[in-house]
């Protein structure tokens, strides 16, 4: 049986999740598609849709309140003993699935370094993608000047 | 008086939703994907008030309704109906938003500066007409700054705080189901104040600006300035099975403090929403902002506000006196015809001889 190294969370682990979920769709779904032979037998514990409450904090009394809920895919997999998971904004299951896929190959220890290219790859695109965002916003810059 | 039951009509009511959707052609994908391309300030408004984020539901609902806004919000509220609820994210926090637009009418010179982001606000209102002559309308492309907005801007309020002009809250430990939902339980008044804000966040625009404009026109007690506004992407920070917070994606939000002199302190008022949907949060939250203290049916009154403002309930009820409401006035028309006849029978009596 395949040893299970990713049984405790670690700072990768969240940056590899949260770009995960970002990624582009398509690309995730092509990246996966030749691991999948190599994990053996999977069980699909859960492939569905579901809602995300999203609360936020009021900054004018500090309550905490429901701001309202957003759609989400879910995906839960297992094979060997261990368990991958995916979790992204939309309806896309097959998305959700190939989240799953790659947090499984990293919990097995399988595949890791063309993972942690896709990964780095994925998370530079979201990097560049914000940085223009940014530098758009930018542009907007008001300074105001008092007659 | 009574009601007089009927019956019949479903061929007739089958034909008249034939009708509606015929008038309107095929649901395409490519119809879908054109409405939320072209109309995303309709999709966040919808999504708002659906309280369900999800661009692609609410272009289908969209069209699906052509356009009848009150339908796709009832249409996306009764799906979400049945979703699970997987999970309640972590809260989200301004300080932590991801910002496109962020500015204050109240103080000029914020720490962080002022950003307008896209907005309409100063355009000149000109209609493109030269589009319907078969021209295409280009806009201007934006020049981006040499370097980046700061993703994260800090808090008016917090540096307000820190200078002593209004007392900073205390961090509410409520933490995912037991923050008070008015999906889960009824709204009773006085209103707890997560239910309020929730209820503003879900409202109807048009209802809310209606009310919060009556405030701001002087029918409140207090006058609102926007202390800040933005708009902006949060992260819904979800829990993996083994303990891991990470960011299952982003969604627009929109957040607006008004702020007005009470006392020897500001006072603020809070809004905020799924989407972006400035108008509605600023409104939203003037209407906080005078909720203290108003008098028993006035529009800043939080019951009448909250109530007349649910968007699904209050066009739900206008639309049902559409439906049969035949109503025998049998008493009525009886006392109307012995007062009639009793007044003929007078009338027909001889005049008594002098």
């Amino acid at each position: 049986m395949t040893q299970c190294i990713g049984t405790a969370p670690d700072h990768n682990h969240e940056h590899m999740l949260s770009v995960l979920a970002r990624a582009d769709a398509t690309r995730l779904k092509t990246f996966v598609e030749p691991l999948i032979a190599d994990l053996g037998d999977i069980e699909v514990r859960e492939n569905r849709t579901g809602l995300v409450m999203l609360p936020m904090r009021d900054t004018a009394q500090g309550t905490h309140f429901h701001l309202g809920e957003v759609l989400v895919s879910e995906a839960h997999i297992t094979a060997a003993g261990c368990e991958g998971y995916g979790m992204r904004r939309g309806r896309d299951l097959e998305a959700a699935m190939a989240m799953a896929i790659v947090d499984l190959c990293a919990a097995m220890g399988l595949h890791r370094d063309v993972c942690a290219d896709f990964v780095a790859a994925e998370a530079t695109t979201q990097a560049d993608d914000d940085h223009e965002t940014l530098r758009r916003v930018e542009a907007t810059r008001v300074d105001m000047e008092t007659f | 008086m009574a009601y007089v039951a009927t019956r019949g009509g479903e061929r007739a009511i089958e034909q008249s939703q034939r009708l509606f959707k015929e008038e309107m052609g095929p649901i395409t994908p490519e119809r879908v994907a054109e409405v939320r391309r072209a109309l995303p300030y309709l999709i966040d408004r919808v999504m708002g008030e659906a309280s369900l984020y999800d661009e692609d539901l609410a272009a289908l609902a969209l069209a699906q309704t052509g356009g009848e806004s009150y339908e796709a919000i009832l249409l996306l509220r009764a799906w979400r109906t049945t979703q699970p609820r997987l999970a309640v994210a972590e809260p989200v926090t301004q300080e932590t938003l991801f910002t496109h637009r962020r500015i204050s009418a109240a103080f000029k010179d914020i720490p962080g500066g002022q950003l307008l982001g896209p907005t309409l606000d100063y355009a000149h209102r000109i209609l493109a007409t030269e589009v319907l002559e078969g021209d295409t309308h280009v806009p201007a492309a934006v020049t981006p700054a040499d370097t980046p907005a700061p993703a994260q801007q800090p808090s008016v309020a917090a540096w307000q705080a820190a200078n002593g002009l209004l007392t900073a809250p205390e961090a509410d430990q409520t933490l995912g189901n037991a923050i008070p939902d008015v999906t889960r339980e009824p709204l009773l008044f006085p209103a707890k104040r997560a239910h309020t804000l929730q209820s503003l966040a879900r409202a109807e625009t048009g209802g809310v600006l209606a009310l919060g404009y009556a405030a701001q026109r002087g029918y409140g007690q207090a006058h609102p300035t926007v202390n800040e506004l933005r708009l902006a992407e949060a992260e819904i920070v979800v829990k993996h099975p083994r303990g891991t917070q990470f960011s299952a994606g982003r969604v627009k939000v929109s957040q607006a403090e008004v702020v007005s002199k009470q006392g020897r302190e500001l006072g603020l008022g809070f809004s905020a929403t799924l989407g972006w949907n400035e108008v509605k949060v600023i409104a939203a939250a003037t209407l906080d902002l005078n909720a203290k203290g108003a008098p028993k049916g006035a529009a800043t009154e939080e019951e009448f506000f909250l109530y007349h403002t649910e968007g699904v309930e209050s066009s739900g009820f206008c639309i049902h006196f559409k439906l049969p409401h035949y109503v025998t006035f049998q008493s009525s028309l009886d006392a109307m015809r012995d007062a009639r006849s009793t007044a003929a029978a007078k009338d027909k009596q001889p005049e008594p001889a002098e």
